[in-house]
């Protein structure tokens, strides 16, 4: 059981995780309570809900969507903008978001498919104009006052506790949020048709399209559904600030790449799982939280995720790289090999 | 000049850069035609160009650097650290010799990050996107940490001509891009090495069995791209003269964008100077013309993608083109064969 269980990944990542945990708990006992783990939960939940889509795209293979920021940031604006200007209430928000980011997603993957181009070119095309534009649009403005209902949605909490300060705490809705989107990215891949050919083209495009699948239809999903999660991510962060900065998401799509890969993601596609994902997301939010109970600049934020991220990858291609040497030497005690 | 012509990649970008130039010349003919705009673009390309340069060689092998700009800004802060040790808090006073010395230490902090990205992308063969992206994160903290987030100015004159001062009215910084294309043209074109990186991208196995060192020449291009990042350094200190943590950094994707536009195949092998150089010129054309009409700089923004999508839809339908008119000749080609075949029977 033990033996079967540390040959994923992802084992790995949760031993890790526990040892932080473990570490910043004797530092800070304040670390392991509810009320601290229910709020780096409620501030991560933005990047958790865009890493989902981020591995549908790596297992897809090819390179990374960077552009996924820019379709939030310009959900976010555009969302804000409607709901001041119609009103509505907060499950119209949430389905115009997620349409707005789904229609750009859709045109993302149609000239990735219609012209064989590599992803990270044509998002990082597809980037410029959905920002630029939004900013020549709007000049930049801030908007200060949102709709009430995004705040309402915001502080809602299910099971409130007080504390003995006097504060209230409880599970947000964003959280739920996140974990929905990963359920449904965990049912998707695994349990539908659909998934299996994600990972099917993601191993061989060419046998993919051989045993019958449609991949102009699976790579439109993928992105569709990329630009969905990022309008569903752009309500979470409305929510959460309260306010719309037009230049507050975009910047963050190489630390969400990063998670996703830490979480066991391959860059040449076909491998990637949701449990990874959130393990990954999970990691960078504990380390930024630790930091903050630890008394720790937040300088050292990047340099803590960066040896990570380093010594993790470093780590995985060691490993891959003995596996293949000792496999090469099996055969050839083997007699296999040589001819 | 001919083959500047020839290859088809640079065909499209010359139009592109002589329809950028003709556009601007009727748009904006007093402003843009003018000696004193040329000379504040030969001043503002090389930034730009070196990165871009850094990142084709990166490109070339089939790799991606993301850290060319983490590893300019850390270049930057070391030479900093070690004026300071030098000349403690004047170190605008430090000496010549001084200078050279922080210089050079600078350039070998950058060749030693190059070296460490290039060990792992080639001996524990690390995908390059995530050990360059590693790094780049690694790079960022260390150096907010270095500069506690401050932006930490006052370099030595020595210094600063090299990314500002001027020979006649022809600025530094230009005529080193200049010298440094023409010895990269040489080295990428008849050197061992330069062509090594080609063959590798195309065909790492190929390369091996060619006698090529994989191994080694795949660290060698981390190590002239971080070469490169230091060069960007070099310039960067002397035009902002500063240094900061998080300088320049969404150049990183328009360096990207020059590669491509510059017709690098990002998954490696193909690619060549004289297209880099012409898709910067067109870049920084582009720049230069958004100020001189005074528009947003978002809008450029905008404009940069809509060009890298136009440029992407006609490059496919230059292909089909291509293709159909090959198809036709072949087919009557195979008539006149047939023709004569049936003329001999008779």
């Amino acid at each position: 059981m033990l033996k079967k269980l540390l040959r994923y990944n992802e084992s790995y990542l949760f031993i890790l995780i526990l040892l932080i945990s473990i570490i910043i708990t004797i530092a800070n006992p304040n670390f392991l309570t509810f009320e601290n783990i229910l709020g780096f939960l409620k501030s991560y939940s933005m990047i958790g809900i865009m890493a989902v889509g981020t591995l549908f795209v790596l297992i897809l293979g090819g390179t990374p969507d960077v552009s996924f920021t820019a379709i939030a940031q310009v959900a976010e604006y555009a969302t804000a903008v409607i709901t001041l200007a119609i009103g509505g209430n907060i499950f119209l928000a949430i389905l115009m978001a997620c349409i707005m980011g789904m229609i750009m997603g859709i045109i993302n993957g149609l000239i990735i498919h219609y012209f064989r181009v590599s992803t990270i070119i044509v998002t990082i095309a597809t980037f410029n104009i959905y920002y630029g534009l939004m900013y020549v649009i709007t000049e930049g403005k801030l908007i200060n006052v949102v709709p009430k209902m995004f705040e309402n949605f915001g502080n809602t909490l299910l099971f409130p506790t007080t504390t003995e300060i006097g504060g209230t705490y409880g599970l947000a809705l964003m959280p739920i949020l996140w974990f929905v989107s990963l359920i449904l990215g965990w049912f998707i891949l695994r349990k539908t048709f659909l998934g299996r050919s994600i990972f099917a083209m993601g191993g061989n495009e060419v046998a993919a399209e051989r045993i019958g699948i449609n991949t102009m239809f699976v790579r439109i999903f993928v992105f569709g559904f990329v630009g969905f999660l990022s309008g569903l991510a752009a309500v979470v962060h409305l929510s959460i600030v309260q306010a719309v900065v037009p230049n507050i998401i975009v910047g963050k799509e190489l630390e969400v790449i990063a998670a996703v890969v830490i979480g066991g993601a391959s860059v040449f596609g076909g491998r990637g799982t949701v449990i990874g994902t959130f393990l990954g997301v999970l990691l960078f939010a504990i380390i930024n939280n630790g930091l903050t109970l630890l008394n720790v600049s937040s300088y050292w934020y990047n340099i803590t995720i960066g040896i990570i991220i380093t010594s993790a990858v470093t780590v995985s291609a060691y490993q891959k790289l003995r596996q293949r040497r000792t496999r090469v030497n099996v055969k050839i005690e083997n007699g296999e090999g040589i001819k | 000049m001919k083959a500047l012509i020839k290859s088809s990649t640079n065909r499209s970008i010359l139009i592109l850069l002589v329809g950028i130039f003709i556009l601007m010349s009727i748009l904006a003919p007093r402003k843009f035609l003018t000696f004193s705009n040329m000379i504040s673009m030969a001043y503002q390309l090389p930034l730009i160009a070196f990165l871009s340069i850094g990142m084709m060689i990166s490109m070339l092998t089939g790799g991606i650097n993301l850290a060319i700009i983490a590893t300019a800004n850390f270049t930057g802060i070391i030479i900093f650290s070690i004026l300071q040790i030098f000349a403690g808090e004047a170190t605008s006073q430090a000496s010549i010799l001084q200078s050279l010395i922080a210089l050079g230490g600078g350039l070998i902090a950058a060749l030693v990050i190059g070296a460490v990205m290039g060990y792992l992308i080639a001996y524990i063969e690390v995908p390059a996107i995530l050990a360059t992206l590693a790094v780049m994160i690694l790079l960022q903290g260390v150096n907010v940490v270095l500069t506690k987030g401050y932006t930490l100015s006052g370099f030595p004159s020595f210094i600063t001509n090299i990314g500002n001062g001027t020979v006649g009215r022809i600025p530094i910084p230009t005529i080193i891009l200049i010298v440094v294309c023409i010895i990269l043209y040489v080295v990428l074109r008849k050197t061992v090495f330069g062509r090594s990186l080609y063959i590798l991208g195309a065909n790492p196995i190929a390369a091996k069995f060619s006698n090529v060192n994989v191994r080694a020449s795949l660290m060698g291009a981390y190590m002239l791209s971080a070469f490169f990042s230091a060069l960007t350094a070099f310039i960067m200190m002397g035009q902002f003269n500063s240094v900061k943590a998080n300088y320049a950094e969404s150049y990183l994707l328009v360096a990207v964008l020059a590669c491509f536009l510059g017709g690098v195949d990002p998954f490696g092998g193909t690619g060549k100077l004289t297209g880099m150089v012409l898709s910067i010129i067109s870049l920084q054309l582009i720049s230069t013309g958004v100020t001189i009409l005074r528009m947003d700089p978002f809008f450029i923004q905008a404009m940069w993608g809509v060009i890298i999508i136009a440029l992407i839809v006609a490059n496919k339908f230059g292909k089909q083109i291509k293709e159909t008119r090959r198809l036709r000749t072949a087919r009557l080609e195979q008539k006149s064969e047939e023709k004569v075949k049936n003329r001999n029977r008779w």
